[in-house]
């Protein structure tokens, strides 16, 4: 599945100090096309960090980072956008008051009409929503004109996730996409994320729970204090226990 | 567990069907009711309420606090609002006619300055509240106080005439009035009207509506979507200010004075014009009808309960009473809507 010749992104000899603290040291890590990491570490290890400086939201001390072999400058989050890196964030994701075909095409409206006087295609816009809902499987007859207020949890991320897809993201980024999700919803989830590599888009998974990580990464990425300390991790070699072991730092005691 | 294909997606809430539901949920359904409720009661109690004049007088005061209100609907729409409009209200006339009387320049000209001199404020504002992260109760607040001041030093607290503005065609344009039949209409009725509908269309059908309700709902998802927030919120406040300004000249011709002093106060009375008509404080929701019903609801009521009877001095406890109801109301719709009722 992964295209062996270029890696989707680079990222290589990355630093980032936020002040005198050194948040990343010397971060190489690479996602091939087509491919599903998770990424792993406890609670301050630099996954957030990481995954800012990769989406365009805070700018990194050193490094640099290629996307398709080529160099890519992030100075916004729009640069990361255009270049087809969308980050699906847990609480930033979607404007709770405006419906689902407004969401989607936030930033991005579709518009008809004279220059001064245009609008917004609002029926082109529900239109294309109502298709890319049915594609990712909310097969309830959800109209798009619904605010996303009164969805669930996991149709939330089924509509930021389709909303990637749609806009043809290369490399979707997944800020926690299972946290407070029920057991039916995280499953949901997880096949939203399958879908989406099956139909080419690279995904970095983030979370804390490594039972969801295992169910649906090809590889993970684990940091600790900073570092990339484990990057070949496969679901199918390692255990649950290895992993969390390689995440703690306990394996270097024992 | 890797069996999940067969999962179903996550189950939603039920949502609301039928037509009375559609309607109760609409924000602008709770100030329409206590519209045609306060039409009716006042009628019935002295018919007058509904003679032509009572309206055509009624609508004339109401539209120089209903500019305002218009523009704070989009400003409060994207999660911030200005306290500082009765200032400009004062102040903005108060350059025009200063400019004008001290023979420096015609009206026309000192008409714009006194307006970019408005939106310049907004401007500050805007910058401050956007650049610095300083919530705007505290910045325009200041604001308030600076263009207060600024209007009474200026005039060493005295008004400034305005009656040269009798035949100056910027002066019919603003306040002229004609007859519809028997009905005495002022040109500011049909800017109000105008400006609404622009309004209207401007939040609910364009891609800057969009990006309003957005910056207002959640900032941060804005953000992330590309939506110049910074940049929504200094044209909204520029506007509120612009509106402020012109609804303060609007004032002074029609009263042939502008006092330093004009507007005190109207910048709480614009926002409990907003509020009950169903915009949100906190930004996110707002609705361009719900503050025409809000500013008709405000401004019948100072007119009704002086027509029944009730003693002029009251008003405000009325004022009150229905900002506290509407919210509660507002709050119990809320919440049924979060609970997917």
């Amino acid at each position: 599945m992964a295209d062996t010749a270029t890696p989707l992104v680079e990222m290589r000899n990355i630093e980032k100090f936020y002040g005198r603290i050194h948040a990343l040291r010397n971060v190489n890590l690479t996602i091939r096309h087509g491919e599903i990491v998770g990424l792993l570490g406890d609670n301050g290890a630099g996954k957030s960090t990481l995954i800012k400086v990769l989406s365009g939201a805070v700018p990194y001390t050193s490094g640099e980072i290629l996307m398709n072999g080529k160099p890519l400058t992030l100075r916004s989050t729009n640069d990361a956008i255009d270049a087809g890196i969308e980050t699906i964030y847990q609480d930033s994701a979607l404007v709770p008051q405006l419906s689902i075909a407004r969401n989607l095409f936030l930033g991005r409206e579709l518009r008809k009409g004279p220059g001064f006087l245009d609008r917004m295609d609002q029926e082109r816009m529900n239109s294309v929503a109502r298709d890319l809902l049915k594609r990712v499987g909310i097969s309830k007859n959800i109209p798009p004109t619904t605010p996303i207020g009164s969805l669930s949890g996991g149709e939330r991320q089924a509509v930021a996730i389709a909303r990637a897809m749609y806009f043809d993201s290369e490399l979707i980024i997944l800020d926690e996409p299972t946290n407070n999700l029920g057991v039916a919803e995280t499953q949901g989830v997880l096949r939203f994320v399958r879908d989406a590599r099956n139909s080419g888009h690279s995904c970095i998974f983030i979370a804390h729970n490594i039972h969801h990580v295992f169910q649906v990464v090809d590889r993970m990425v684990v940091m600790r204090r900073g570092e990339v300390v484990a990057d070949d991790l496969s679901p199918k070699t390692s255990s649950i226990q290895d992993v969390e072991d390689i995440i703690t730092g306990e394996h270097i005691a024992a | 567990m890797t069996d999940s294909n067969t999962t179903e997606a996550p189950a939603a809430p039920p949502r609301p069907t039928g037509v009375v539901r559609l309607l109760i949920a609409m924000p602008e359904f709770g100030p329409l009711v206590l519209l045609v409720v306060m039409l009716v009661v006042f009628t019935s109690i002295n018919p007058a309420f509904l003679s032509l004049t009572n309206i055509s007088n009624a609508l004339t005061f109401t539209v120089e606090l209903g500019l305002i209100a218009l523009a704070m609907t989009l400003l409060m729409t994207s999660g911030e609002f200005d306290l500082s409009v009765g200032s400009v209200f004062g102040f903005t006339p108060v350059v025009m006619w200063t400019l004008f009387n001290t023979g420096s320049m015609s009206l026309f000209p000192a008409f714009v300055i006194a307006l970019v001199v408005a939106i310049a404020i907004g401007a500050f504002s805007g910058l401050f509240v956007t650049r610095l992260g300083i919530p705007s109760f505290l910045v325009t607040l200041g604001m308030l106080l600076m263009v207060r001041g600024s209007a009474l030093w200026l005039t060493s607290g005295f008004p400034q005439r305005t009656w040269d503005a009798g035949e100056q065609w910027l002066a019919e344009v603003l306040v002229g009035d004609f007859y519809i039949g028997g009905l005495r209409v002022y040109m500011s009725l049909i800017w109000f009207i105008l400006i609404a509908l622009a309004f209207h269309y401007l939040l609910t059908r364009s891609r800057f509506g969009n990006w309003i309700q957005a910056t207002g709902g959640n900032p941060g998802a804005a953000r992330n979507r590309g939506v110049p927030i910074r940049k929504v919120k200094l044209i909204l406040f520029m506007l509120t200010s612009a509106m402020a300004g012109l609804a303060g000249i609007i004032s002074s011709i029609r009263v042939s004075a502008a006092n330093p002093n004009s507007g005190m106060g109207y910048e709480l009375e614009v926002i409990a014009m907003v509020v009950i008509g169903g915009t949100v404080l906190t930004g996110g929701r707002g609705t361009i009808i719900g503050t025409v019903l809000g500013v008709l609801i405000l401004r019948l009521m100072r007119n009704g309960i002086v027509l029944i009877g009730v003693p002029g001095l009251a008003y405000n406890i009325f004022i009150g009473a229905i900002i506290l109801g509407m919210m509660a109301l507002h709050a119990a719709l809320e919440k049924r809507h979060n609970e997917g009722v």
